[in-house]
């Protein structure tokens, strides 16, 4: 590989990065425009392209940073709900997006808050139990959320100026929002925040020691992090048109984080291609969905036991660090 | 007290024992596996539910006596427990902070599980009820109650009770305790390390099979309950102190009782809330549990 280089873009840099990156942009545009005579595909593009967003986000905590937030199916649920009660009480989608998403992201940080205290096992299962008090929280709180029986019918936002959008320019704005996700984790991990991020996943001690501020850099991350699934959850409700409690629970969490793991976390790509075979791959199923959860459910171990760097590791040999154990290996050691 | 508040005494507390040693037995199963080979089970729930499953198939649809249906499932567990240990656990035992691979581990064992129910058993019931081991109703002054509830409580007492004899007492018991303090240490006194590791992880699991047994012969369940069991087991490992199995029999009990009393007075949503909030405190300021030596 080429060594080190002055130039801020290099020959490396242009091949790694740009090129892969102007691919993805054009297929995120022009699949869902070439399969718009088919709603139901063009629908699956659309889903899978919200998944892109999300599983971004999950890489930048999970793949960056070295933790496993299974609550971030919730966090999403939260912008949802959000904004799906602010839309329909008269505000503007587009400015019930954002501030859905700053939302979550505010509930994202603050729950995020026991990352700092513990590691590996305990805070993954931390943020289980938050997931779970989430879930029941959506059940709970019928009154906003409509219980267990989940909000139908959203309509797709108009434009900003008025008249309506239709699904496929949907699509495109679907597309707009993966593509932006994908850039800014480029910016990121190309910035020294995202350099940081790496020396905590690698030994938060160590890292703290080196005069890095990780209490401030995990709440970054996951202040980042929870705007990405946000901003997927308030576009993926008016997409969808229903969402229940079941559409942000623990369930989801793992597929997202599977996504992740089985494309190659820590890798800009791996997420993204993760989803890309992940998501249709329900669809395809069909009525047999629930097989859905048998063939996730084997992937998961099959990750953990025969790729713990994901299929990205098993297509390049490159000098890039990727982790030779189980995920999970970075965290050092559990909360003694 | 009126007869009436007696009956609602004597319900809330036989109901109380009931679940309390069902949560004792499950969680127990669940530390067991945790305090010896570092697994923390979440799958434990999908197991709980499998051993009810198929204690259903084997008395309501092949006609089996429920007590020989209870002894076969729980015998089932253990070359079930074996094959997996095999298969997947094993190959982890070396590794360094295993923990959160096994969790992401049995979160996929809890996925896969969940779908093969929902694609069988769901299709074929939604409620499931196993007849009674015994029959008859007992009144204990005005109230009755089945003897079949008396039963799966005398036998849940009794297995925790062997339990309990077994990891005190017993040679195994013993070795199983030493390798938890510390595993070099135990194996250059002789303690045959990785055997004693699969062993826990069977008896962990026949343990988490006999509470599903017991459960089903008592209560008649639906496939929610493997998720709601799951978590109020990691949550009783956690705040009585992974791998206490005392802390495990302890809290275990008191979260029967709060379950029995929360559901005359409040909803079992306030009961799951108070649960999980319990296990965070816990989580975050002393991580170790409330029965950790």
């Amino acid at each position: 590989m080429t060594g080190p280089t002055s130039t801020t873009l290099s020959v490396h840099d242009w091949k790694r990065t740009v090129v892969p990156l102007g691919v993805f942009a054009v297929l995120a545009f022009a699949v869902p425009v070439a399969l718009s005579g088919n709603r139901y595909l063009a629908f699956v593009a659309g889903i899978t392209l919200i998944h892109i967003l999300w599983a971004s986000g999950m890489n930048l905590l999970y793949g960056y940073t070295g933790l496993m937030p299974l609550m971030f199916a919730g966090i999403a649920g939260i912008s949802a709900y959000f904004a799906v009660d602010l839309t329909s009480s008269g505000w503007s989608f587009w400015i019930a997006l954002p501030l859905g998403a700053l939302m979550a992201s505010v509930a994202g940080t603050i729950l995020g808050l026991p990352s700092l205290r513990l590691k590996g096992f305990y805070f993954t299962l931390c943020s289980l139990v938050i997931q779970t008090v989430i879930t029941l929280g959506f059940v709970y709180f019928a009154g906003l959320t409509n219980g267990d029986t989940g909000i139908s019918q959203i309509p797709l936002p108009t434009a900003p100026g008025g008249g309506t959008i239709s699904p496929a320019v949907f699509d495109l704005i679907l597309a707009t929002a993966a593509v932006i996700g994908v850039v800014v984790l480029i910016a990121i991990t190309r910035s020294s925040l995202g350099k940081r991020l790496v020396a905590i996943r690698e030994d938060d001690e160590l890292a703290e020691m080196l005069g890095i501020n990780v209490t401030r850099y995990k709440m970054t991350a996951f202040f980042i992090g929870s705007l990405f699934a946000g901003v997927g959850g308030a576009l993926y409700a008016p997409y969808i048109g229903f969402i229940s409690p079941r559409s942000f629970d623990v369930l989801i969490s793992m597929n997202i984080w599977l996504m992740v793991a089985f494309g190659g976390r820590g890798t800009i790509w791996g997420p993204v291609v993760g989803a890309v075979i992940l998501v249709p791959l329900s669809f395809l199923l069909q009525e047999y969905y629930t097989v859905k959860d048998v063939i996730y459910g084997l992937l998961i171990i099959a990750v953990i036991v025969l790729m713990p760097g994901g299929i990205a590791s098993g297509l390049k040999r490159t000098a890039r660090p990727i982790e030779a154990a189980a995920p999970g290996m970075a965290e050092r050691r559990g909360a003694k | 007290m009126s007869n009436a508040n007696w009956i609602l005494f004597l319900s809330t507390l036989s109901t109380g024992l009931i679940l309390g040693s069902i949560f004792s037995l499950v969680a127990a199963g669940v530390t067991i596996v945790y305090g010896s080979i570092w697994m923390p089970n979440a799958a434990n729930g999908q197991f709980f539910l499998l051993a009810a499953l198929f204690g259903w198939t084997l008395t309501v649809s092949w006609g089996i006596h429920p007590a020989i249906a209870a002894i076969l499932v729980i015998g089932i567990s253990v070359p079930l427990s074996y094959a997996l240990e095999i298969l997947l656990i094993r190959r982890f035992y070396d590794v360094p902070n295993r923990n959160i691979s096994y969790f992401v581990l049995s979160l996929g064992i809890t996925q896969i599980l969940a779908g093969i129910f929902s694609l069988t058993y769901g299709q074929w019931s939604d409620q499931f009820q196993l007849p009674p081991l015994v029959s008859g109703i007992t009144f204990i002054g005005p109230f009755p109650i089945a003897n079949n509830r008396l039963a799966v409580l005398g036998l849940a007492v009794a297995i925790l009770a062997g339990l309990f004899l077994l990891l005190r007492y017993h040679r195994y018991g013993r070795a199983l305790r030493a390798v938890f303090q510390n595993r070099d240490a135990a194996a250059l006194r002789g303690v045959n390390v990785k055997a004693s590791y699969s062993l826990s992880f069977a008896l962990g699991n026949a343990v988490i099979f006999a509470g599903g047994i017991l459960f089903a012969l008592a209560y008649s369940f639906d496939l929610t309950v493997a998720w709601t069991m799951a978590i109020t087991a990691f949550a009783i490992m956690i705040i009585g102190g992974p791998g206490s199995v005392l802390g495990a029999l302890v809290v275990g009990m008191v979260f029967g009782f709060t379950q029995a009393i929360v559901s005359v007075v409040a909803s079992p949503t306030i009961a799951a809330f108070s649960y999980l909030g319990a296990m965070l405190v816990i989580l975050l300021f002393k991580p170790s549990g409330l029965f950790a030596k």
